[in-house]
């Protein structure tokens, strides 16, 4: 009776020591992976993804990329939580398993093992199948998803259109895609698993027949022989189970592990130079020197742009739908590299200059201004978090923001929705000139801001940028005359190529898309008198 | 602990609102109303459901009978030295394995697929439901919590399909089949078993609030995450010009950092639950093995020492389970928080009830009559207010005034994105309440602000409203609005790929793609706000140029800043702040010489530059 009350108490004392490292073994577990692993990755990959060029997101959708992020990083968590630590635990187990084992019977623990190179096999077998199947799975995922981001943004057009109901055809397809394919993963796994329990569990069958003759001989005693062999045979097998899910999160994880490594080793095209150079205020010189661009190799944006504008200039930038404009902004700022011949500011080429510091020096106003769902204030001084509060009002004023900010539920404190939905574009847009301001950049660019904007703010925010240019060099990119007449000088833009390129009076005075332009909008009386034809280049 | 989960946090990038707030489910475990609710979404595969239940039941019987088989050979032939018995016995165990592991794939594969399908079929009334909900609801709403619904809440649900119901019944069958076996061998033993149940029953109160707590905790920091990353990409191009990278990271590895934490607790909460109950199994077993000692040995009552050699196995079998039990109670309380915010969008009604759609549109000549319609966004937001208007069909109007003036607000209206506050709009005498908003868009073509295309070719997406449109008749839309060429003149054509997968476009290529896309649906009623602001004035004036033709027999609301663009509409309406301030045609409202007038000197001025106008900048701070 002492020995039971012994055994009882080594019963409960290993519990408790067994709850205690659980119990450790988890919260360590736990801060590794979670805190450790996926925090880092998480981490990392939204950095990447932050850095990574305007390239990589022109011809990548949103919707796949959130993901990589969160989904994909849980994923590859599951490869140390599922893997590595399960198949170290398998390992250990087994080891002492067989050690045990053995020291019963040779002949039985050998035979216990030959169903292991079976099991070897069906799983390689398995993997390859899988894998393929898991990619599949993660692409058609990723094209659903597409198709739920891209109907919310879309929805006013579909409605617009009254296609709700191919919206839903086409969503129901993407749909039951999903879902068939997911089936023939099931029928994988569900197969492979049980049948290699299967081999396993007749495997102890024969061991139990062998060990049954081994005892009818009295080669092995029943209770501390057969029964403990069987006992620990027992639990090895249950062990299978761990091994075939092991087998599963191997292919699962890596699946995500190559979504998520294929961002970490994407080399932003667009790199910060091994040795830049430093300038921490440029004066606004822009050159370009035979410049010229294409997105996919043998469709060229632009060719041969060659000017220079000294700092403090104002250019106008004035060319058909397509020609060229907005990309030609985007190169000053590196959002793309040129791909061939030069961009100089002040006489550095850009791709040697610090990519913080240009960028820094840089104000850009994009044609459709993406504002983030925050306060306004927190909106206007996106670039300059530090902002005062009477810095991002004056910022405001100067972009025409204020009175409309005012006339808001909270003033600079109401909560804009994501992507400035809640706004008009007018007020979108003037919002995006004061973020843009409130840097004081040496160089301004101005792609098209006044398109959505009534003719009374048009004039002010065409001030704004008069009043404000005085120490920087601006860039406006618009189709209208009476706004590129009061810029220094004007580039006119064909089809990627620069056609024309001179003050408003010289351009005016030569046949041309500009005067034609011109023409259009002020009518023929507005070319008379003759400005002074002489100053014609 | 780091950062809480009660208060909404500013995180600089983005701020997570009430409204996101009320998006975490409330602590409510284990609602039966919501566990009906998504037993309802097995109907569709009812006969799988039913093969599913089947394979449980058996396998849950299957769990004892193999170790009682083992433990027979054993005990029988082998002891007994039986070989035919022996091989008789292998060969039952044989055949009962390949029973059992049939039933294993079956079970396993018709539960999978039984997950995957209601997962299937709840992302299809998530979807068609987001198709009902009107476009005021999506002004509202924030895109990545959407998103968030289809992916992690969805898969949240699947665990607990595939996992938790039918596992656990599994489970809770060996418990019983076990029991019954205890039972047999020995009632006093058994009782002794149950006492250990209020034990269990008083850590699972304890544990389950604090585990809903931090697990309704893990959900909403990462709907956090998601939003903030969804926002993000969308965002990259201004965080990369104004050079926000290393601040927006650091913003994002705390909100990770955040989450994290509450990971941490849940397990720390699980693995202080979990190896308690498991060291309540062994408090049970080292008691059981005292008291079925003393009686073996001291000879009380009936037990015989192979009886509890049995109860012991049997006892194993009846707490394994316990351990599964409460790892799915976990996965459980996850799946609910899921299916709650799942089953409450689901249930959340359209502003509006849209009468049925009768297949047909409504609009015959298109007339638009407003009667006193006022609308509000909300309790202090009044927009437009009382306008009284009758828009004859074939009439061209154009609506001027400045920004926020309620100009778009009005197309809205027309269009039944919203509806008004007050008052009614008809078209061709049928109030638009009585009609429904998808039968009433048939007859329209609409372009508005968002020049949004969707993944696909430039031919897609001018036939997006007419799908069976062929090659020639958008080519032929094309010309009529005289920018075939520069389709033509796009690196593929009516071929090159747009939307958010697409090479970069131009926005006003866009534009003209929109364009294109309402002509092609040949309307009745055509709404443009700002359809061409973004396409240059020489291409501006050609369209202008094809659309007097092509508005000839329909009715047109336009909204255009460049006023030289609705000097021919027949009549034009001057907004101001919510009201009509001025209606007719452009001569009257030159001569009437009011807003309308000064509007147009200032644009006129503005084009001719004539006077330089003082230039008024605020002093710098």
């Amino acid at each position: 009776m002492a020995v039971l009350t012994l055994l009882a108490g080594v019963i409960v004392l290993l519990a408790l020591a067994r709850a205690l490292v659980t119990y450790l073994n988890n919260l360590n577990h736990v801060r590794l992976t979670q805190q450790g692993l996926v925090v880092d990755l998480r981490s990392a990959v939204y950095d990447k993804l932050q850095r990574l060029s305007f390239r990589f997101f022109d011809d990548k959708a949103s919707g796949t990329l959130i993901t990589r992020v969160t989904s994909d990083v849980q994923n590859v968590r599951l490869f140390v939580d599922g893997v590595v630590v399960q198949t170290f635990i398998f390992a250990a187990s087994a080891v002492t398993y067989f050690w045990y084992m053995f020291r019963i019977h040779r002949g039985l623990t050998l035979l216990s093992l030959t169903v292991w190179p079976f099991i070897a096999l069906g799983s390689s077998l398995f993997s390859r199948k899988v894998k393929k199947a898991y990619q599949k799975n993660r692409d058609l995922t990723d094209e659903m998803i597409l198709g739920v981001s891209e109907q919310i943004q879309g929805m006013y057009v579909t409605k617009g259109f009254a296609r709700e109901a191919d919206a839903e055809a086409r969503f129901a397809a993407r749909n039951a895609a999903v879902r068939n394919q997911k089936f023939l993963i099931f029928r994988f796994v569900t197969v492979y698993g049980p049948s290699m329990e299967l081999l396993t569990r007749l495997t102890v069958l024969g061991v139990l027949g062998y060990g049954g003759w081994l005892t009818f001989h009295g080669r092995l005693p029943l209770g501390e022989g057969l029964i403990v062999f069987m006992g620990l045979l027992q639990r090895l097998t249950d062990q299978v189970n761990v091994l075939t899910t092991i087998t599963d999160s191997v292919q699962q994880s890596l699946t995500s592990a190559r979504r998520v490594f294929e961002i970490l080793d994407m080399e932003p095209e667009v790199r910060n130079p091994p040795h830049p150079v430093r300038r921490h205020r440029l004066e606004g010189r822009v050159r370009f020197e035979h410049v010229s661009f294409h997105y996919t190799p043998g469709v060229p944006v632009l060719e041969d742009i060659h000017f220079e504008v000294q700092p403090g200039e104002c250019i106008g930038i004035l060319g058909g739908t397509g020609a060229g404009k907005s990309t030609l902004l985007s190169l000053i700022p590196r959002f793309y590299d040129v791909t061939g011949g030069c961009l100089f500011l002040d006489d550095v080429d850009v791709r040697r200059l610090d990519l913080n510091d240009l960028r820094r020096q840089i104000g850009f106003v994009f044609q459709e201004s993406f504002l983030f769902s925050n306060t306004v204030a927190a909106n206007i001084a996106f670039g300059r978090p530090e902002a005062t509060r009477e810095d991002i009002e004056w910022a405001a004023r100067l972009a025409c923001a204020h009175d409309f900010i005012m006339a808001m539920p909270e003033g600079y404190d109401t909560v804009l929705h994501e992507g400035g939905v809640n706004l008009s574009g007018g007020q979108r847009q003037r919002l995006a000139l004061a973020r843009a301001i409130l840097l004081e950049p040496p160089i301004l660019l101005l792609d098209d801001p006044t398109a959505a904007v009534d003719p009374e703010t048009e004039g002010e925010i065409l001030e704004t940028i008069e009043s404000a240019r005085a120490g920087r060099t601006t860039f406006l990119v618009t189709h209208r005359i009476h706004a590129l007449r009061r810029m220094d000088r004007i580039l006119v833009l064909h089809r990627g190529r620069q056609v024309q390129w001179g003050t408003h009076e010289e351009l005016i005075a030569v046949k041309g898309p500009y005067r034609r332009a011109a023409r259009i909008q002020l009518g023929d009386a507005l070319l008379f008198p003759p400005l002074a034809g002489g100053t014609a280049a | 602990m780091n950062g809480s989960a009660a208060q909404p946090k500013p995180v600089g990038l983005t701020i997570v609102s009430r409204k996101d707030k009320e998006e975490a489910a409330t602590t409510r475990p284990l609602s039966l109303r919501l566990y009906a609710r998504l037993f309802r979404y097995t109907r569709g595969c009812a006969a799988k459901r039913n093969a599913l239940l089947v394979t449980v039941l058996l396998r849950a019987g299957q769990g004892a009978v193999i170790p009682w088989m083992m433990a027979s050979t054993i005990n029988g032939p082998i002891r007994q030295g039986d070989w035919p018995g022996l091989l008789r016995w292998l060969v039952a165990l044989a055949l009962f394995t390949l029973f059992t592991q049939i039933t294993l794939h079956f079970r396993q594969r018709l539960a999978f697929e039984l997950g995957e399908s209601v997962v299937h079929d709840i992302r299809r009334d998530l979807f068609r439901h987001m198709l009902e909900m009107p476009m005021s609801y999506y002004n509202r709403t924030r895109p990545g919590l959407l998103i968030n619904r289809f992916t992690s809440d969805v898969e949240a649900v699947r665990a607990g399909v595939q996992n938790v119901v039918f596992a656990s019944l599994v489970n809770l069958g060996s418990m019983l089949v076990a029991a019954g076996f205890m039972i047999a061998y020995d009632r006093q033993l058994f009782l002794l078993l149950l006492a250990t149940a209020p034990i269990l029953w008083g850590l699972n109160r304890i544990f389950r609030t604090r585990l809903s707590q931090v697990h309704r905790a893990v959900q909403e920091s990462f709907s956090r995450v998601t939003a903030t990353v969804s926002e993000s990409v969308r965002g990259v191009r201004v965080t990369q010009s104004f050079n926000r990278w290393a601040r927006n990271a650091q913003m994002f590895h705390d909100l990770v950092f955040d989450h994290s934490w509450f990971n941490v607790r849940v397990t720390q909460t699980e693995s202080l639950y979990l190896p308690l109950m498991d060291l309540n199994s062994q408090f049970f077993l080292a008691a059981l093995l005292i008291l079925g000692g003393y009686r073996v040995l001291y000879g009380v009552g009936t037990t015989t020492l192979s009886d509890l050699v049995q109860f012991f196995f049997l006892a194993g079998t009846f707490f394994n389970p316990i351990q599964a039990l409460a790892n799915h109670y976990n996965q459980a309380l996850t799946a609910m928080a899921s299916a709650e915010r799942l089953f409450r969008f689901l249930e959340t009604p359209p502003d509006w009830p849209e009468p049925p759609a009768e297949g047909r549109s409504p609009v015959t000549e298109g007339r638009i009559e407003l009667d006193h319609v006022s609308f509000a966004y909300g309790p202090h937001r009044t927009v437009l207010h009382d306008l009284c208007l009758s828009l004859e069909p074939g009439m061209s109007v154009a609506l001027v005034g400045p920004t926020g003036s309620g100009k778009t607000t009005l197309i809205h209206l027309i269009a039944k994105f919203y509806i008004p506050t007050a008052g009614v709009i008809r078209i061709d005498g049928r109030d638009l309440r009585t009609v429904n908003g998808s039968d009433l868009r048939r007859s329209f073509g609409i372009v508005l602000q968002q020049n949004v295309l969707f993944s696909g070719t430039v031919l897609d997406n001018i036939r997006f409203g007419r799908p069976e449109a062929t090659e020639s008749e958008v080519r032929e839309a094309a010309r009529r609005l005289d920018c075939l060429d520069i389709f033509e003149a796009l690196p593929q054509g009516f071929r090159t790929r747009v939307g958010e997968q697409g090479a970069s476009i131009s926005l006003g290529e866009r534009q003209l793609i929109c364009f294109a896309r309402a002509m092609l649906v040949n309307p009745r009623i055509l709404l443009l706000d700002e359809a061409t602001s973004a396409v240059d004035a020489l291409t501006e004036v050609r369209l202008q140029a094809a659309l007097e033709r092509l508005l000839v027999g329909r009715t047109s609301v336009v909204i255009a800043h460049r006023l030289s663009t609705v000097r021919n509409a027949h009549r034009i309406l001057v907004l101001d702040r919510g009201r009509v301030v001025e209606d007719g045609t452009h001569r009257d409202l030159i001569r009437r010489d009011g807003l309308y007038a000064r509007l147009y000197r200032e644009f006129m001025l503005a084009q001719t530059d004539a006077a330089v106008r003082k230039t008024r900048s605020p002093p710098r701070p």
